[in-house]
């Protein structure tokens, strides 16, 4: 089917395209109060083809694979590109020398009777409410995903990648007197059998419990110390920084900072998509390049920018791999942990703040400036051990400089859901906004 | 397509096994977007959303599933994989009503403009920004455009086609200076064509966003505080938006979620807030002329003169609080089922000028453009940033501040509202919940919180 959409677009004029099909079959399941309240069953493919037209790169997107609306998005494709006025780089790639192979076992999740991920979710529910200061379970989620990417394009190349997982959690609700908190934990799972309802919600009970009876604290700046879990998130939000569609439309300050000290010599960020970690590994990026690892910061100096095809064309530099979605992703990326375990990072402390939830990341940063200012909460650090939790303050400061002022960075590393990866980080000193 | 015969026929064959209601969602949506930076059209993206999505719900037990194949045999074949969850027989003869007419007044459809006359117009508008000052390094125009047409039939008889048209404009300018970066952003949308740029000052406006970027760039960081905030109108009503409207949806409701349950006639608020949300302000970008569930949609009184009034209802929770739809059943796409959900929700105006509520205060933080926010339902706790901020001392505005954050709770802040001013405006957002991402409008005139924890980086020793 592909090779003749393919065929019909060059017969159309269209010098080169590419094919890039995705095809996801998904369970989702949710409990709530012991009765399953979502059941959702579905089978799509989605389908993106780029096509350069009078050297012009333009893509359509459709899931209508009827004759008629292919050759309509062919014929679209074609107006677009032709109504581009700039000037760059279109290129469609004839695949790279090799390809990582990726160890990751497929697993047929549906060859487990539903009922048994009902009974899983069900039992995950009532341990959490088993639990003497839980008022509710506000919500469960299981859902389970085959995912099978296909490439092909003009210039001969074909890839194939499927992946298989699974993730469930359940958001409970903690009460002690007048406050309430929510906690959860996010499992994700390659195998059905790695799901234990006990232990899932033991670390969601612990979480929700820990954060209870917390109480603001006054403003004013201090030492801070984001968790593993926050750091990635922190994170995640400035990886489009270190982009190079960023870099040459204006968009980051790290535009000319390229083999520049931009960090604490002690820092290392590294972008690798087969980190054996991490729950995702890339073989390919969606324009056919093959992954690497690659230090995007090595002891603190800017090594260069993640590229896709067209940025490297125009930086003269080679493509990396990171070409995803029509632009620049990271695939898997981190801070390199260090042997420091959590109570020694945080042993010099006298007073300071351990910060272990944020909310609102998409409002309260501003990518360019580096500036963030954020609703969070955590626990109070007094004289080199975790004290009182603390709650409804508000963590304020500039990425660029917390990066240039990291203190310490721990030894307990994780990735989250979205590829990004981080111990726990010690900031020098933060402005906490709180009580007068 | 799927005939109508065919659709009476498939409903029927998903009420087999005892569910007492079925719903088959059809839809082909076309979207594009058309990006230009620095004065040169970019990339021109078209993309296509087809498929359908079958509900069935017995009692008060829901199963969904969507395939993007639109035949007969393909959604029989969901049918037969949902209604295996159900063990029962058929109880109900499925005839499905007529169409009813739905409105339709656009002037100026995408498919109907030729392309380069809307790169035109973005590449005018993005010299229009870079041209404003020397510091602007970048500006970045956009046009967002979407036709989604949908069908909805169900085994009570509905059978509602409805086809919406959505365009949105981004402008967004970055300011440098001493290394400095800062980014300002407009993104005005409308439930119409073309025509957008015939109710929009946008020459205005891209020249509104350029000063915002430059303002920031000499703002100093917000010294963190508890003070009296002013929202202005617009965009500001994202803080009624996330603390009082998501809490008044029956997703939240229903499950005792929200701090509103069991408060229908109550006082929730100060005796000078009245609120609504509605479906049908006509070229609203929050709007449509029938809901996702093939309801018309309409005006809803949320909460009047300080006393809560009404929630937010879709078809399946109306079954579980024993209450009447109030046409709020929305989904991003066939992909989700519907719930409830907003349209253009807003504070209703009030007796206050926007000047004597500056006049009034005489310290405080004026946040004249806010950005995202979020709130977490079970705590009713909020954040908003504050994208373009000033101080006002002694009654008057004085120097611009950024970073601030706002915080609070969803409960207490509606009867910390002491002024309501006479200028309601609308702001154009995308609200995501769990069934999707959807076009919602925000809405409030120029209020006044009497008291707020504000964060930010400033006055660090």
């Amino acid at each position: 089917m592909y090779q003749e959409w393919i065929d019909l677009g060059l017969s159309k004029g269209i010098t080169d395209l590419q094919v890039f099909s995705v095809r996801n079959k998904s369970l989702k399941l949710s409990v709530y109060q012991g009765k399953l309240d979502q059941h959702v069953v579905s089978d799509v493919e989605s389908v993106t083809v780029r096509g350069i037209y009078n050297n012009k790169l333009s893509t359509v997107r459709f899931e209508n694979f009827s004759n008629l609306n292919v050759s309509k998005m062919l014929n679209q494709l074609i107006e677009n590109a032709k109504a581009l006025t700039v000037v760059e780089p279109a290129i469609i790639y004839a695949g790279s020398k090799s390809y990582p192979e990726v160890k990751d076992e497929l697993f047929d999740f549906g060859s487990v009777p539903v009922t048994e991920k009902i009974d899983m979710l069900k039992k995950l529910e009532q341990h959490i409410l088993d639990n003497e200061f839980v008022t509710q379970v506000q919500s469960t989620m299981y859902q389970e995903l085959d995912t099978k990417t296909t490439l092909v394009n003009s210039k001969g190349l074909h890839l194939e990648r499927h992946n298989t997982y699974a993730y469930a959690y359940a958001i409970g609700v903690f009460q002690k007197g007048e406050d309430i908190k929510t906690a959860y934990d996010i499992k994700l799972a390659k195998k059905f059998s790695e799901f234990n309802a006990k232990e899932m919600a033991e670390t969601t009970i612990k979480q929700g419990v820990s954060k209870l009876g917390g109480i603001s604290i006054k403003t004013g700046s201090y030492p801070v110390v984001f968790s593993n879990e926050m750091f990635a998130d922190v994170l995640d939000v400035f990886t489009s920084i270190f982009s190079g569609e960023a870099a040459y439309r204006n968009l980051t300050p790290l535009k000319d900072k390229v083999g520049k000290q931009i960090a604490g010599t002690h820092i290392n960020l590294i972008d690798d998509p087969l980190h054996p970690d991490a729950y995702f590994k890339n073989p390919f990026d969606d324009e056919g390049v093959a992954c690497q690892k690659r230090y995007v910061v090595k002891n603190g100096v800017f090594t260069g920018f993640n590229h896709s095809l067209k940025t490297a064309s125009i930086f003269k530099e080679e493509p990396t791999g990171n070409g995803f979605n029509g632009g620049i992703s990271t695939t898997n990326f981190y801070i390199e942990p260090t042997l420091t375990s959590f109570d020694k990072l945080i042993i010099d402390i006298k007073d300071g703040v351990y910060i272990t939830d944020l909310v609102g990341l998409h409002a309260g940063v501003k990518v360019v400036s580096g500036e963030f200012s954020l609703q969070a909460s955590g626990f109070k650090i007094v004289n080199g051990k975790i004290d009182h939790p603390v709650k409804m303050i508000v963590v304020s400061g500039n990425f660029f400089e917390a990066l240039n002022h990291v203190t310490g960075i721990g030894s307990d590393f994780k990735f989250n859901l979205s590829g990004i990866g981080s111990p726990s980080v010690y900031i020098e000193s933060l402005m906490i906004g709180g009580e007068a | 397509m799927i005939k109508k015969t065919e659709l009476q026929h498939l409903l029927t064959e998903a009420l087999a096994t005892g569910a007492d209601f079925a719903e088959i969602f059809i839809e082909d949506t076309k979207s594009s977007s058309i990006r230009v930076t620095s004065g040169e059209v970019t990339s021109i993206d078209l993309g296509n959303v087809f498929g359908a999505g079958v509900r069935l719900i017995s009692g008060l037990d829901e199963v969904y599933g969507f395939t993007n194949d639109v035949t007969y045999p393909s959604i029989l074949g969901v049918v037969n994989n949902l209604r295996a969850s159900f063990n029962g027989e058929l109880t109900k003869v499925v005839k499905l009503g007529v169409k009813k007419p739905f409105t339709y007044n656009i002037k100026r459809p995408m498919n109907q403009v030729h392309t380069s006359e809307k790169s035109k117009r973005l590449q005018d508008l993005s010299k229009q920004i870079k041209n404003y000052d020397p510091r602007i390094v970048q500006a970045i125009t956009q046009l967002l455009e979407t036709q989604q047409k949908v069908l909805v039939a169900n085994s009570e008889g509905i059978y509602q086609d409805d086809i919406r048209t959505y365009t949105r404009i981004i402008l967004m300018a970055v300011a440098q200076e001493n290394g400095q970066m800062q980014q300002a952003y407009e993104g005005p949308g409308r439930y119409m064509g073309f025509e957008i740029f015939d109710v929009i000052d946008t020459v205005a406006l891209a020249n509104e966003v350029a000063q915002s970027a430059i303002t920031l760039l000499t703002a100093e960081d917000m010294v963190p505080q508890i003070m009296p905030v002013v929202l202005h109108n617009a965009f500001g009503g994202v803080i009624f938006h996330e603390a009082c409207g998501h809490p008044l949806e029956a997703t939240a409701v229903a499950k005792g979620l929200s701090p509103f349950v069991g408060k229908l006639g109550e006082k929730v608020g100060s005796d000078i807030v009245t609120a609504y949300d509605d479906g049908d302000v006509p070229g609203a970008w929050g709007r449509l002329s029938y809901d996702d569930e093939g309801m018309p949609t309409q005006k809803n009184l949320l909460i009047e003169n300080g006393v809560l009034k009404g929630y937010l209802i879709d078809y399946r929770n109306a079954r579980k609080m024993k209450m009447a739809t109030t046409g709020s059943g929305r989904r991003q796409s066939y992909k989700y089922s519907p719930t409830s959900r907003m349209n253009s929700t807003y504070i209703a105006p009030g007796n206050d000028k926007f000047e004597d509520i500056i006049k009034d205060t005489k310290y405080g933080l004026f946040a004249k453009k806010l950005g995202g926010g979020t709130v977490v339902p079970a705590t009713g706790e909020f954040n908003f940033a504050v994208q373009e901020g000033y101080m006002i001392e002694d009654g008057k505005l004085t120097r611009p501040v950024r970073g601030a954050m706002l915080i609070g709770h969803g409960k207490d802040v509606l009867f910390k509202i002491d002024k309501v001013g006479d200028n309601l405006e609308f702001g154009q957002g995308m609200c995501g919940s769990l069934s999707g991402s959807i076009p919602v409008d925000v809405g409030q005139p120029t209020i006044r919180v009497s008291s707020m924890t504000v964060g930010g980086s400033g006055g660090k020793k």
